[in-house]
């Protein structure tokens, strides 16, 4: 092949793949919503004078152009794979895949986050509590505590962190549960725990709060294949996770309301758990306010959990120890206005929030 | 807009290709124009009326320095056309540098512009000034406005060079040639470009911001720091100038080289024949000689280096750092004409370890914020302050993108290119080359639209300049 030859190959080859993918990206049907990655999908912008000249027009199509690039998802992973693959990066957009597992690069500890972390948090017991609370909290450690020594990544030093926090909460009490925690407790293709695997960290709980948690559990399978989140993020082929739930005789009797929607809600709900993140079945999901009442329960106990989502799938095991659970998350409800919802007197107080959480606590009010 | 972009690739090429091998030659200038301004006009939609202007003044200007150039009046008129285009400049990039240090001297309190920037400013202001000078140096103005717009808007280098000089390029802008076998070239060192900038300084870029932001800073991680940066920097702009080359050459224009392996030189003054070779030429002809060049005394000689160094620091930023930058390598020049030269040339080893590590520390300097953190850095790489000299994270890092620093390092040298052109020799694997090749550069393209599908990094480092 001369090299006459070979530059017309070139320009031919280099049009058509051009081409071909200028006339998909103008007349291919755009995806309004990211399965793989959760989120909408930017849309065309608004053509006005007003954003042509601002520049917003230009940033805004930047954009649309990247999320509605035909095949994305494909792309994505031809890029994760010649990341990992070809330039032998250590992780992709900070995801990581180590034997079967997909986490995420946590590093290093925010020493302003926690301080706003224990600030937070310290407020509330301020405002609401008194010598009638007891007030505990405890750390759920994310999966680069048990992945990232074994796979070579970067992790910080999780017991260093438990004390940096634990010296900014010394107006609770401690309950340690990162000692039951191991690799699979968790889902291989997201951030949470499974429920199967932490009835030990609800009696651990429900024990040092003076109550018992649930035991007698039946496990069910749910029929649906659970891709994480971290299965859209990683954009690598990995095979989905099996979700399991536990029911007794307790949690079918449990009532649980969203007061957020101001609806009956559900332990399990079926119609989330095949929705986009099926984790969000347990208690219907990223909620600011619920509650759990149990009407087997009789003695009046009411829990307070200031949480993160790890903690709807464990409330249901921790619901026999109580009347009520009220479970707050203040990163979508401000604290200021919560005497409007919850009566706090006499009630057991547990801030209970995973690493992840604590070392990025901005999004707490 | 950046070359680097899916709108770039996807959008605004293919309907410049169309366009421009679809309208008859006599308007294919227009094209380059029109689409050029489109171009512009993306990204700073309100400068296109200044860059119009600019070009307008540089027509009329260049007519009259045409007519009147064997006459005083036709100095002046070449003075006051540079004098107004470096206004602009000096405006634009310049005034709250100058306000700012007016501020410090005199402890006022004036407010700064807060100007933005125009995109390209500093490439199209100095080539505006070669076209004038050069036509009072006796080139023929351009008489096809449409031409001179084209020459100066020209997209392919209008916002990061390679600095192209009307004189090169005068003729091409009426008679060029186009052909499969140019285009083809052009396409495939668009390519490349393409993938020095996205896959290599890109991801090199990362781990710069990565190090600025890590609170652990340690002796390894300021010289992974060193070297990212200094690979960055030079596949960043070099990837760009590929790319313009390439573009050039699919619109069967021939821009000069602007990099030739900088990495490999053996003084600091060959480093700057290799690096960024349009600028150096530039300052060489239009200032360096002007003001006498080496046809002086050494003291005026000397002088000369100084001024015309700390204007080359100057054209990089409107900061301190960026003009002691320039006065830095203006010192390691003077000291290497006057002195060292004549011993480095001993030793290739110690030559190479000493430009490498002369120009290390320059683009320490040079990437700072200020020069507290330049000093800062530099002293970091030597172990001040007492960091330590690992961190977890910069061993990390040392990890995560060690084959990406081989692979710069490699790209920085001729190895590959050389490799290349010994097996092109050989028989039957010249054709296997030729085969490969295509197929090399569409997997290339493939891999480079999955990165830019997937990630936001996607800065472009000289669009500051």
């Amino acid at each position: 092949m001369n090299n006459k030859v070979k530059n017309t190959v070139i320009c031919i080859t280099f049009g058509i793949f051009i081409f071909t993918f200028a006339l998909l990206c103008l007349f291919l049907p755009k995806d309004e919503y990211s399965v793989s990655e959760r989120r909408p999908l930017e849309k065309f912008p608004e053509v006005t004078a007003e954003s042509i000249f601002s520049g917003k027009f230009m940033s805004d199509f930047e954009k649309y152009s990247v999320d509605s690039f035909p095949f994305r998802d494909s792309f994505r992973t031809i890029k994760a794979i010649s990341a990992l693959g070809i330039f032998r990066r250590g992780d992709n957009n900070g995801i990581y895949l180590h034997d079967g597992y997909i986490s995420k690069v946590e590093y290093p500890i925010s020493e302003s986050s926690l301080d706003r972390a224990a600030s937070r948090f310290k407020y509330v017991t301020e405002k609401y509590l008194d010598g009638t609370n007891k007030v505990y909290y405890s750390i759920i450690n994310d999966k680069n505590a048990f992945m990232a020594e074994e796979s070579g990544h970067l992790a910080f030093d999780y017991e260093a962190f438990e004390k940096e926090f634990s010296d900014r909460m010394d107006f609770a009490e401690y309950i340690k549960i990162s000692d039951l925690l191991s690799l699979e407790d968790f889902y291989r293709t997201d951030t949470h725990w499974r429920q199967e695997a932490i009835t030990d960290i609800a009696e651990r709980l429900c024990s040092a709060m003076g109550t018992s948690a649930g035991s007698d559990f039946t496990e069910n399978t749910l029929d649906v294949t659970f891709n994480g989140v971290y299965t859209g993020q990683a954009a690598l082929p990995i095979e989905g996770d099996t979700i399991r739930y536990l029911t007794n005789g307790t949690i079918e009797k449990l009532r649980v309301f969203d007061h957020q929607n101001g609806i009956d809600s559900y332990v399990y709900d079926m119609e989330k758990a095949k929705g986009k993140d099926p984790y969000e079945m347990f208690l219907a999901g990223p909620l600011s306010l619920v509650t759990v009442e149990n009407p087997e329960n009789e003695d009046g106990g009411h829990l307070i959990m200031f949480r993160d989502s790890f903690s709807s799938s464990l409330a249901p095991l921790m619901a026999e120890g109580y009347s009520k659970i009220t479970l707050i998350d203040i990163r979508y409800i401000s604290p200021d206005i919560l005497s409007k919802f919850v009566d706090f007197k006499n009630a057991d107080v547990l801030f209970i929030y995973s690493t992840m959480v604590l070392n990025s606590s901005d999004t707490i009010k | 807009m950046l070359f680097s972009s899916i709108p770039f690739l996807y959008y605004f090429l293919p309907a410049v290709l169309i366009l421009y091998f679809a309208a008859p030659k006599k308007l294919k200038n227009t094209v380059i124009l029109l689409s050029s301004l489109f171009f512009y006009g993306w990204g700073e939609p309100k400068y296109v009326f200044l860059m119009a202007f600019s070009i307008l003044a540089a027509y009329v200007f260049g007519i009259f320095v045409e007519k009147y150039r064997d006459r005083t009046v036709g100095k002046i008129l070449c003075g006051v056309s540079v004098a107004v285009s470096l206004s602009f400049l000096l405006y634009f990039k310049y005034t709250d540098f100058f306000i700012d240090n007016f501020n410090r001297v005199f402890g006022t309190d004036t407010a700064l512009l807060k100007i933005a920037l125009p995109v390209g400013i500093s490439f199209y202001t100095f080539q505006i000034i070669s076209y004038t000078v050069d036509v009072y140096r006796g080139e023929p103005s351009q008489k096809n406005i449409i031409s001179l717009a084209a020459y100066v808007t020209m997209f392919p280098q209008l916002i990061a060079g390679p600095i192209v000089r009307y004189s090169d390029i005068a003729r091409q802008l009426s008679d060029r040639q186009h052909s499969f076998t140019k285009a083809g070239e052009g396409i495939r060192r668009f390519i490349l470009g393409l993938g020095k900038k996205i896959i290599i300084a890109n991801q090199l870029g990362e781990l710069c911001d990565v190090f600025r932001a890590s609170g652990e800073k340690s002796v390894l991680f300021y010289w992974l720091y060193a070297v990212a940066f200094a690979l960055h920097v030079y596949f960043d702009f070099s990837g760009y100038s590929d790319m313009a080359i390439g573009l050039g050459k699919i619109f069967a224009f021939d821009f000069l080289e602007n990099f030739n392996y900088p990495y490999i030189s053996a003084s600091v003054s060959e480093f700057w024949r290799r690096w960024h070779m349009s600028l150096g030429s530039w300052f060489r002809d239009y200032v360096y000689i002007p003001m006498g060049g080496n046809r002086v005394k050494p003291s005026r000689q000397l002088l000369n280096i100084l001024v015309v160094w700390m204007l080359t620091g100057f054209w990089h930023g409107a900061a301190w750092n960026f003009i002691i930058w320039g006065l830095y390598f203006a010192v390691f020049l003077t000291v290497e004409k006057f002195w060292l030269g004549k011993y480095i040339k001993k030793s290739k080893v110690i030559s190479h370890v000493y430009v490498l590590l002369t120009v290390l520390i320059s683009f320490v300097i040079f990437n700072a914020p200020d020069m507290k953190t330049a000093f800062s850095d530099i002293g970091g790489l030597f172990g001040a302050g007492g960091i330590p000299l690992a961190s977890p994270e910069a061993l990390y890092c040392l990890a995560d993108y060690g084959v990406l620093l081989i692979i710069g390092i490699i790209g920085a040298t001729p190895l590959v290119k050389k490799l290349f052109v010994r097996l092109w020799d050989v028989k039957g694997v010249k054709t296997v080359l030729a085969v490969c090749e295509p197929v090399f550069l569409l997997g290339l393209l493939t891999v480079m639209t999955a990165f830019l599908v997937d990630g936001s990094f996607n800065p472009f480092l000289y669009f500051r300049f």
